[in-house]
Protein backbone atom coordinates (compact mmCIF):
# COMPACT_ATOMS: atom_id res chain seq x y z
CA UNK A 1 0.00 0.00 0.00
CA UNK A 2 1.25 3.48 -0.85
CA UNK A 3 1.89 5.46 2.32
CA UNK A 4 2.67 9.06 3.13
CA UNK A 5 5.97 9.58 4.91
CA UNK A 6 6.55 12.79 6.86
CA UNK A 7 10.27 13.54 7.03
CA UNK A 8 10.80 16.03 9.83
CA UNK A 9 12.87 18.98 8.65
CA UNK A 10 14.70 20.59 11.54
CA UNK A 11 17.74 21.65 9.54
CA UNK A 12 19.78 18.54 10.22
CA UNK A 13 21.50 17.07 7.23
CA UNK A 14 20.92 14.90 4.29
CA UNK A 15 17.13 14.75 3.99
CA UNK A 16 16.94 14.33 0.25
CA UNK A 17 18.57 10.89 0.36
CA UNK A 18 15.97 9.73 2.87
CA UNK A 19 13.18 11.20 0.79
CA UNK A 20 14.43 9.53 -2.40
CA UNK A 21 14.69 6.18 -0.63
CA UNK A 22 11.00 6.30 0.25
CA UNK A 23 10.10 7.49 -3.24
CA UNK A 24 12.00 4.51 -4.65
CA UNK A 25 9.78 2.26 -2.55
CA UNK A 26 6.68 3.83 -4.09
CA UNK A 27 5.64 5.98 -1.16
CA UNK A 28 4.89 9.68 -0.97
CA UNK A 29 7.57 11.42 1.09
CA UNK A 30 7.35 15.02 2.25
CA UNK A 31 10.17 16.94 3.90
CA UNK A 32 8.62 19.54 6.13
CA UNK A 33 8.59 21.33 9.46
CA UNK A 34 4.88 22.14 9.08
CA UNK A 35 2.90 20.24 11.66
CA UNK A 36 -0.29 20.21 9.60
CA UNK A 37 1.62 18.43 6.80
CA UNK A 38 3.17 16.03 9.32
CA UNK A 39 -0.30 15.38 10.74
CA UNK A 40 -1.27 13.83 7.41
CA UNK A 41 1.66 11.40 7.36
CA UNK A 42 1.29 7.70 8.04
CA UNK A 43 4.87 7.46 9.29
CA UNK A 44 7.03 10.19 10.83
CA UNK A 45 10.75 9.99 10.11
CA UNK A 46 13.31 11.77 12.24
CA UNK A 47 16.61 11.80 10.35
CA UNK A 48 19.76 13.55 11.48
CA UNK A 49 23.40 14.31 10.96
CA UNK A 50 25.58 16.24 13.37
CA UNK A 51 25.70 16.79 17.10
CA UNK A 52 22.98 15.89 19.59
CA UNK A 53 22.72 19.24 21.48
CA UNK A 54 22.44 21.25 18.27
CA UNK A 55 19.80 18.89 16.89
CA UNK A 56 17.68 19.06 20.05
CA UNK A 57 17.97 22.85 20.05
CA UNK A 58 16.84 23.00 16.42
CA UNK A 59 13.88 20.71 17.12
CA UNK A 60 12.88 22.83 20.10
CA UNK A 61 13.26 26.08 18.15
CA UNK A 62 10.61 24.83 15.73
CA UNK A 63 8.38 23.34 18.42
CA UNK A 64 8.97 19.96 16.89
CA UNK A 65 10.31 18.31 20.05
CA UNK A 66 6.89 18.56 21.64
CA UNK A 67 5.19 17.57 18.39
CA UNK A 68 7.25 14.39 18.01
CA UNK A 69 6.79 13.47 21.67
CA UNK A 70 3.04 13.97 21.51
CA UNK A 71 2.75 12.06 18.23
CA UNK A 72 4.72 9.07 19.47
CA UNK A 73 2.93 9.01 22.80
CA UNK A 74 -0.36 9.02 20.90
CA UNK A 75 0.78 5.85 19.14
CA UNK A 76 1.74 7.29 15.77
CA UNK A 77 4.53 5.37 13.96
CA UNK A 78 7.96 6.99 14.24
CA UNK A 79 11.30 6.05 12.70
CA UNK A 80 14.57 7.66 13.85
CA UNK A 81 17.64 7.32 11.65
CA UNK A 82 21.23 7.71 12.90
CA UNK A 83 21.25 10.86 15.05
CA UNK A 84 17.46 10.72 14.80
CA UNK A 85 17.54 7.40 16.63
CA UNK A 86 19.77 8.86 19.33
CA UNK A 87 17.32 11.73 19.85
CA UNK A 88 14.65 9.19 20.83
CA UNK A 89 16.31 8.28 24.15
CA UNK A 90 16.48 10.15 27.43
CA UNK A 91 19.83 11.93 27.28
CA UNK A 92 23.19 12.21 25.58
CA UNK A 93 26.66 13.01 26.82
CA UNK A 94 27.79 14.32 23.40
CA UNK A 95 29.53 17.68 23.94
CA UNK A 96 27.48 18.24 27.13
CA UNK A 97 24.71 16.38 28.93
CA UNK A 98 21.54 17.10 26.95
CA UNK A 99 18.03 15.77 27.40
CA UNK A 100 16.56 13.84 24.48
CA UNK A 101 12.97 13.17 23.56
CA UNK A 102 12.69 10.44 26.20
CA UNK A 103 10.52 8.16 24.09
CA UNK A 104 12.75 5.14 24.66
CA UNK A 105 14.63 4.50 27.92
CA UNK A 106 18.35 4.84 27.45
CA UNK A 107 21.24 7.20 26.93
CA UNK A 108 23.83 8.12 24.35
CA UNK A 109 27.54 7.86 25.03
CA UNK A 110 30.79 7.98 23.09
CA UNK A 111 31.96 4.81 21.44
CA UNK A 112 34.46 2.92 23.57
CA UNK A 113 37.93 4.31 22.97
CA UNK A 114 36.49 7.51 21.54
CA UNK A 115 36.71 6.31 17.97
CA UNK A 116 34.33 6.03 15.07
CA UNK A 117 32.22 3.31 13.56
CA UNK A 118 32.44 3.95 9.83
CA UNK A 119 31.54 1.60 7.04
CA UNK A 120 29.58 -1.57 6.44
CA UNK A 121 28.89 -3.94 9.29
CA UNK A 122 26.67 -6.96 9.77
CA UNK A 123 23.51 -6.81 11.81
CA UNK A 124 22.83 -9.39 14.47
CA UNK A 125 19.11 -9.39 15.13
CA UNK A 126 18.54 -10.05 18.81
CA UNK A 127 14.94 -11.18 18.92
CA UNK A 128 12.13 -12.79 16.96
CA UNK A 129 10.61 -9.52 15.68
CA UNK A 130 9.57 -10.30 12.08
CA UNK A 131 10.28 -6.73 11.12
CA UNK A 132 14.01 -7.24 11.75
CA UNK A 133 14.48 -11.01 11.47
CA UNK A 134 15.03 -11.04 7.66
CA UNK A 135 17.85 -8.49 8.13
CA UNK A 136 19.90 -10.81 10.33
CA UNK A 137 23.47 -10.94 8.94
CA UNK A 138 22.71 -8.18 6.42
CA UNK A 139 25.48 -5.63 5.93
CA UNK A 140 24.43 -2.01 6.40
CA UNK A 141 26.26 1.33 6.41
CA UNK A 142 27.21 3.00 9.70
CA UNK A 143 28.78 6.43 10.18
CA UNK A 144 28.78 7.57 13.81
CA UNK A 145 30.91 8.22 16.85
CA UNK A 146 28.26 8.07 19.60
CA UNK A 147 25.95 5.17 20.32
CA UNK A 148 22.84 4.46 22.36
CA UNK A 149 22.55 2.11 25.27
CA UNK A 150 19.01 0.84 25.89
CA UNK A 151 17.44 -1.93 27.98
CA UNK A 152 17.53 -5.36 26.38
CA UNK A 153 13.78 -5.27 25.79
CA UNK A 154 14.22 -2.34 23.40
CA UNK A 155 17.15 -3.79 21.47
CA UNK A 156 16.28 -5.11 18.04
CA UNK A 157 19.73 -5.58 16.52
CA UNK A 158 23.38 -5.12 17.39
CA UNK A 159 26.62 -4.87 15.45
CA UNK A 160 30.13 -5.75 16.58
CA UNK A 161 33.10 -3.44 16.21
CA UNK A 162 35.47 -4.52 18.94
CA UNK A 163 32.52 -4.20 21.25
CA UNK A 164 28.79 -4.74 20.88
CA UNK A 165 26.90 -1.70 19.62
CA UNK A 166 23.15 -1.17 19.52
CA UNK A 167 22.25 -0.98 15.83
CA UNK A 168 18.45 -0.91 16.01
CA UNK A 169 15.85 -0.34 18.69
CA UNK A 170 12.13 -0.82 18.88
CA UNK A 171 9.47 0.14 21.36
CA UNK A 172 6.01 -0.60 20.05
CA UNK A 173 5.52 1.70 17.02
CA UNK A 174 8.81 3.53 17.53
CA UNK A 175 11.86 2.21 15.63
CA UNK A 176 15.39 3.58 15.62
CA UNK A 177 18.21 2.65 13.26
CA UNK A 178 21.77 3.70 14.06
CA UNK A 179 22.85 2.95 10.49
CA UNK A 180 21.70 4.57 7.27
CA UNK A 181 19.14 2.36 5.51
CA UNK A 182 18.88 4.92 2.72
CA UNK A 183 22.59 4.36 1.98
CA UNK A 184 22.64 0.60 2.52
CA UNK A 185 21.62 -0.43 -0.99
CA UNK A 186 19.30 -3.45 -1.30
CA UNK A 187 19.57 -4.45 2.35
CA UNK A 188 18.51 -0.97 3.47
CA UNK A 189 15.64 -0.72 1.01
CA UNK A 190 14.27 -4.10 2.08
CA UNK A 191 14.31 -3.11 5.74
CA UNK A 192 12.73 0.28 5.06
CA UNK A 193 9.95 -1.41 3.12
CA UNK A 194 9.20 -3.73 6.03
CA UNK A 195 9.33 -0.85 8.53
CA UNK A 196 6.72 1.10 6.57
CA UNK A 197 4.49 -1.94 6.24
CA UNK A 198 4.82 -3.02 9.87
CA UNK A 199 4.57 0.36 11.58
CA UNK A 200 1.78 1.67 9.41
CA UNK A 201 -0.35 -1.42 9.88
CA UNK A 202 -3.10 -0.93 12.41
CA UNK A 203 -1.89 -1.95 15.88
CA UNK A 204 -3.32 -5.17 17.25
CA UNK A 205 -6.05 -4.65 19.82
CA UNK B 1 32.97 -6.66 12.60
CA UNK B 2 33.41 -3.60 10.46
CA UNK B 3 34.15 -4.54 6.89
CA UNK B 4 36.76 -3.08 4.61
CA UNK B 5 35.52 -0.98 1.70
CA UNK B 6 36.07 -0.67 -2.00
CA UNK B 7 35.49 2.94 -2.94
CA UNK B 8 34.65 3.97 -6.49
CA UNK B 9 36.24 7.29 -7.40
CA UNK B 10 34.78 9.72 -9.92
CA UNK B 11 37.17 12.50 -10.85
CA UNK B 12 35.42 15.62 -12.12
CA UNK B 13 37.00 18.48 -14.06
CA UNK B 14 34.97 21.37 -15.46
CA UNK B 15 31.81 19.53 -14.43
CA UNK B 16 32.65 16.47 -16.54
CA UNK B 17 33.84 13.09 -15.25
CA UNK B 18 37.31 12.35 -16.57
CA UNK B 19 39.76 9.52 -16.72
CA UNK B 20 42.82 10.93 -15.02
CA UNK B 21 46.43 9.91 -15.42
CA UNK B 22 48.57 11.29 -12.63
CA UNK B 23 46.35 14.40 -12.55
CA UNK B 24 48.30 15.48 -15.63
CA UNK B 25 46.35 14.05 -18.55
CA UNK B 26 42.59 13.73 -18.77
CA UNK B 27 40.15 11.97 -21.04
CA UNK B 28 36.48 12.93 -20.86
CA UNK B 29 34.03 10.26 -19.69
CA UNK B 30 30.76 12.17 -19.46
CA UNK B 31 28.12 12.87 -16.84
CA UNK B 32 29.35 12.13 -13.30
CA UNK B 33 25.79 11.23 -12.25
CA UNK B 34 25.66 8.44 -14.85
CA UNK B 35 28.93 7.01 -13.56
CA UNK B 36 27.69 7.29 -9.98
CA UNK B 37 24.50 5.46 -10.90
CA UNK B 38 26.56 2.62 -12.42
CA UNK B 39 28.78 2.31 -9.34
CA UNK B 40 25.66 2.33 -7.17
CA UNK B 41 24.12 -0.49 -9.20
CA UNK B 42 27.31 -2.51 -9.17
CA UNK B 43 27.46 -2.44 -5.37
CA UNK B 44 30.59 -0.41 -4.67
CA UNK B 45 30.88 0.27 -0.93
CA UNK B 46 31.30 4.05 -1.13
CA UNK B 47 31.50 6.58 -3.93
CA UNK B 48 34.06 9.39 -3.81
CA UNK B 49 33.43 12.30 -6.14
CA UNK B 50 36.45 14.57 -6.31
CA UNK B 51 36.08 17.83 -8.21
CA UNK B 52 39.72 18.62 -8.84
CA UNK B 53 39.49 22.10 -10.33
CA UNK B 54 37.37 23.91 -7.78
CA UNK B 55 40.26 25.61 -5.97
CA UNK B 56 38.82 28.75 -4.41
CA UNK B 57 35.55 28.51 -6.30
CA UNK B 58 33.78 26.63 -3.53
CA UNK B 59 32.10 23.24 -3.86
CA UNK B 60 30.11 22.48 -7.01
CA UNK B 61 26.63 22.34 -5.49
CA UNK B 62 24.99 21.97 -8.91
CA UNK B 63 27.00 18.79 -9.40
CA UNK B 64 25.79 17.56 -6.02
CA UNK B 65 22.20 18.24 -7.04
CA UNK B 66 22.72 16.12 -10.15
CA UNK B 67 24.20 13.34 -8.04
CA UNK B 68 21.32 13.56 -5.57
CA UNK B 69 18.84 13.34 -8.41
CA UNK B 70 20.45 10.03 -9.38
CA UNK B 71 18.89 8.57 -6.22
CA UNK B 72 22.03 6.84 -5.01
CA UNK B 73 21.73 4.26 -2.27
CA UNK B 74 25.50 4.13 -1.76
CA UNK B 75 27.32 6.40 0.72
CA UNK B 76 28.74 9.46 -1.03
CA UNK B 77 31.99 11.22 -0.18
CA UNK B 78 32.44 14.61 -1.81
CA UNK B 79 35.56 16.71 -2.14
CA UNK B 80 36.70 19.76 -3.98
CA UNK B 81 36.61 23.44 -3.17
CA UNK B 82 35.31 23.25 0.41
CA UNK B 83 36.56 26.40 2.15
CA UNK B 84 34.50 26.57 5.33
CA UNK B 85 32.29 24.69 7.74
CA UNK B 86 29.29 26.35 6.16
CA UNK B 87 30.19 24.94 2.77
CA UNK B 88 30.79 21.48 4.22
CA UNK B 89 27.34 21.59 5.83
CA UNK B 90 25.85 22.68 2.50
CA UNK B 91 27.55 19.73 0.81
CA UNK B 92 26.05 17.31 3.32
CA UNK B 93 22.64 18.95 3.09
CA UNK B 94 22.81 18.40 -0.69
CA UNK B 95 23.30 14.64 -0.33
CA UNK B 96 26.90 13.83 0.64
CA UNK B 97 27.57 11.70 3.69
CA UNK B 98 31.19 12.72 4.19
CA UNK B 99 33.60 15.33 2.86
CA UNK B 100 37.27 15.36 1.96
CA UNK B 101 39.39 18.40 2.68
CA UNK B 102 42.88 19.03 1.34
CA UNK B 103 44.02 22.65 1.19
CA UNK B 104 41.77 23.55 4.10
CA UNK B 105 43.89 21.34 6.36
CA UNK B 106 46.75 23.74 5.80
CA UNK B 107 45.01 27.03 5.08
CA UNK B 108 42.40 27.00 7.85
CA UNK B 109 42.62 24.08 10.29
CA UNK B 110 40.13 25.86 12.55
CA UNK B 111 37.53 25.43 9.80
CA UNK B 112 38.24 21.71 9.74
CA UNK B 113 37.64 21.66 13.48
CA UNK B 114 34.38 23.54 12.92
CA UNK B 115 33.29 20.99 10.30
CA UNK B 116 33.93 18.20 12.78
CA UNK B 117 31.95 20.04 15.46
CA UNK B 118 28.98 20.52 13.14
CA UNK B 119 28.92 17.19 11.29
CA UNK B 120 30.94 14.90 13.53
CA UNK B 121 34.54 13.94 12.83
CA UNK B 122 33.33 10.74 11.20
CA UNK B 123 32.27 12.92 8.28
CA UNK B 124 35.73 14.45 7.79
CA UNK B 125 38.44 12.84 5.67
CA UNK B 126 41.87 14.37 5.15
CA UNK B 127 42.94 14.07 1.50
CA UNK B 128 46.72 13.97 1.31
CA UNK B 129 48.56 13.84 -2.04
CA UNK B 130 51.80 12.12 -1.08
CA UNK B 131 54.95 10.61 -2.50
CA UNK B 132 57.95 8.90 -0.98
CA UNK B 133 60.93 10.88 -2.24
CA UNK B 134 64.65 10.69 -1.36
CA UNK B 135 63.88 13.27 1.33
CA UNK B 136 61.17 11.02 2.81
CA UNK B 137 57.39 11.29 2.74
CA UNK B 138 56.37 14.47 0.96
CA UNK B 139 52.97 16.19 0.81
CA UNK B 140 52.27 17.92 -2.49
CA UNK B 141 50.60 21.31 -2.70
CA UNK B 142 48.80 20.92 -5.99
CA UNK B 143 48.40 24.69 -6.33
CA UNK B 144 52.11 25.33 -6.49
CA UNK B 145 53.51 21.89 -7.26
CA UNK B 146 55.80 22.24 -4.25
CA UNK B 147 56.45 19.38 -1.86
CA UNK B 148 57.17 19.34 1.85
CA UNK B 149 56.82 17.24 4.97
CA UNK B 150 53.40 16.65 6.48
CA UNK B 151 52.55 19.87 8.30
CA UNK B 152 52.21 19.93 12.10
CA UNK B 153 48.68 21.34 11.83
CA UNK B 154 47.59 18.22 9.93
CA UNK B 155 49.05 15.97 12.60
CA UNK B 156 47.31 18.08 15.26
CA UNK B 157 43.93 17.66 13.57
CA UNK B 158 44.32 13.90 13.71
CA UNK B 159 45.59 13.96 17.28
CA UNK B 160 42.62 16.07 18.39
CA UNK B 161 40.16 13.69 16.73
CA UNK B 162 38.80 16.21 14.23
CA UNK B 163 39.52 13.96 11.24
CA UNK B 164 38.43 10.33 11.02
CA UNK B 165 40.38 8.88 8.10
CA UNK B 166 43.33 9.79 5.90
CA UNK B 167 42.99 9.47 2.14
CA UNK B 168 46.54 8.78 0.97
CA UNK B 169 46.71 9.77 -2.69
CA UNK B 170 49.62 8.41 -4.69
CA UNK B 171 49.39 11.28 -7.16
CA UNK B 172 52.35 10.11 -9.23
CA UNK B 173 50.84 6.71 -10.03
CA UNK B 174 47.20 7.69 -10.15
CA UNK B 175 45.57 6.22 -13.25
CA UNK B 176 47.71 3.12 -13.72
CA UNK B 177 46.40 0.02 -11.89
CA UNK B 178 48.94 -2.00 -9.95
CA UNK B 179 51.43 0.81 -9.46
CA UNK B 180 50.44 2.23 -6.05
CA UNK B 181 53.58 2.91 -4.05
CA UNK B 182 53.15 0.68 -1.00
CA UNK B 183 55.97 2.51 0.76
CA UNK B 184 53.45 5.30 1.41
CA UNK B 185 51.66 3.17 3.99
CA UNK B 186 54.80 2.41 5.97
CA UNK B 187 56.03 6.00 5.71
CA UNK B 188 52.77 7.63 6.84
CA UNK B 189 53.62 8.92 10.31
CA UNK B 190 50.26 8.68 12.07
CA UNK B 191 49.98 5.03 13.10
CA UNK B 192 46.46 5.20 14.48
CA UNK B 193 44.81 6.92 11.52
CA UNK B 194 42.59 4.61 9.44
CA UNK B 195 43.69 4.80 5.83
CA UNK B 196 41.92 5.03 2.50
CA UNK B 197 44.40 4.40 -0.30
CA UNK B 198 44.02 5.84 -3.79
CA UNK B 199 46.14 6.13 -6.90
CA UNK B 200 47.29 3.27 -9.07
CA UNK B 201 45.09 0.68 -7.35
CA UNK B 202 42.74 -1.97 -8.70
CA UNK B 203 45.03 -4.90 -9.50
CA UNK B 204 43.82 -7.85 -7.37
CA UNK B 205 47.21 -8.97 -6.02
CA UNK B 206 48.20 -5.54 -4.77
CA UNK B 207 44.70 -4.81 -3.48
CA UNK B 208 44.70 -8.06 -1.48
CA UNK B 209 48.14 -7.31 -0.07
CA UNK B 210 47.12 -3.83 1.05
CA UNK B 211 43.82 -4.97 2.53
CA UNK B 212 45.85 -7.31 4.75
CA UNK B 213 47.30 -4.20 6.45
CA UNK B 214 45.22 -3.59 9.59
CA UNK B 215 45.38 0.21 9.11
CA UNK B 216 43.89 0.06 5.63
CA UNK B 217 40.14 0.62 5.98
CA UNK B 218 39.39 1.17 2.32
CA UNK B 219 40.88 1.06 -1.14
CA UNK B 220 39.70 3.54 -3.73
CA UNK B 221 39.72 2.82 -7.43
CA UNK B 222 39.07 5.29 -10.21
CA UNK B 223 39.57 4.56 -13.86
CA UNK B 224 39.35 0.79 -13.65
CA UNK B 225 35.86 0.88 -12.13
CA UNK B 226 34.56 3.25 -14.77
CA UNK B 227 36.01 1.91 -17.99
CA UNK B 228 34.91 -1.68 -17.46
CA UNK B 229 31.40 -2.81 -16.58
CA UNK B 230 31.05 -4.81 -13.36
CA UNK B 231 34.71 -4.28 -12.47
CA UNK B 232 33.59 -3.78 -8.86
CA UNK B 233 32.08 -7.24 -8.63
CA UNK B 234 35.02 -8.75 -10.51
CA UNK B 235 37.54 -7.27 -8.09
CA UNK B 236 35.52 -8.33 -5.06
CA UNK B 237 35.27 -11.86 -6.44
CA UNK B 238 39.04 -11.88 -6.93
CA UNK B 239 39.59 -11.04 -3.25
CA UNK B 240 38.06 -14.01 -1.40
CA UNK B 241 40.19 -13.50 1.70
CA UNK B 242 39.47 -9.81 2.17
CA UNK B 243 36.92 -8.74 4.78
CA UNK B 244 34.57 -7.21 2.22
CA UNK B 245 30.88 -7.27 1.50
CA UNK B 246 30.32 -9.94 -1.10
CA UNK B 247 29.91 -8.88 -4.71
CA UNK B 248 26.39 -7.64 -5.36
CA UNK B 249 24.62 -8.19 -8.65
CA UNK B 250 21.57 -5.97 -8.96
CA UNK B 251 18.39 -7.76 -9.83
CA UNK B 252 19.67 -11.20 -8.93
CA UNK B 253 19.13 -10.94 -5.20
CA UNK B 254 22.79 -11.95 -4.75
Amino acid sequence: MRRTIGIIDYGAGNLSSVQRAFHALGHRARVTAETDVLDAADLLVLPGVGAFPHAMAELAARGLDRYVRDAAQAGRPLLGICLGMQLLVEESEEQRLTAGLGLVPGRVGALPGGGWHIGWNRLEVTGPDPLFRPSDRASVYFNHSFAVEVPAACRAAVARAGTELVAAIRRERIVGLQFHPEKSQAAGRALLARIVDALCAEPAE
Amino acid sequence: MILKRLVGVITVRRGIAVQSFGYRRFLPLGDPAVLARNLDRWGVDEILVQAIDRGLAGPDLALLDRLAAAGLSTPLIFGGGIRSAGEAIAVVNRGADRVTVDQLLHDAPAEVEAIAAALGAQAVIAALPLAVQPAGLQWRDYRTGREGTLAPEVRDLFAAGHVSEALLVDWRNEGTPGTFDEALVAAFPLPHAPLILFGGLGAPEQTARLFAEPRVAAIAVGNMFTWREHAVQALKTALPGARLRPAHHAGTGA
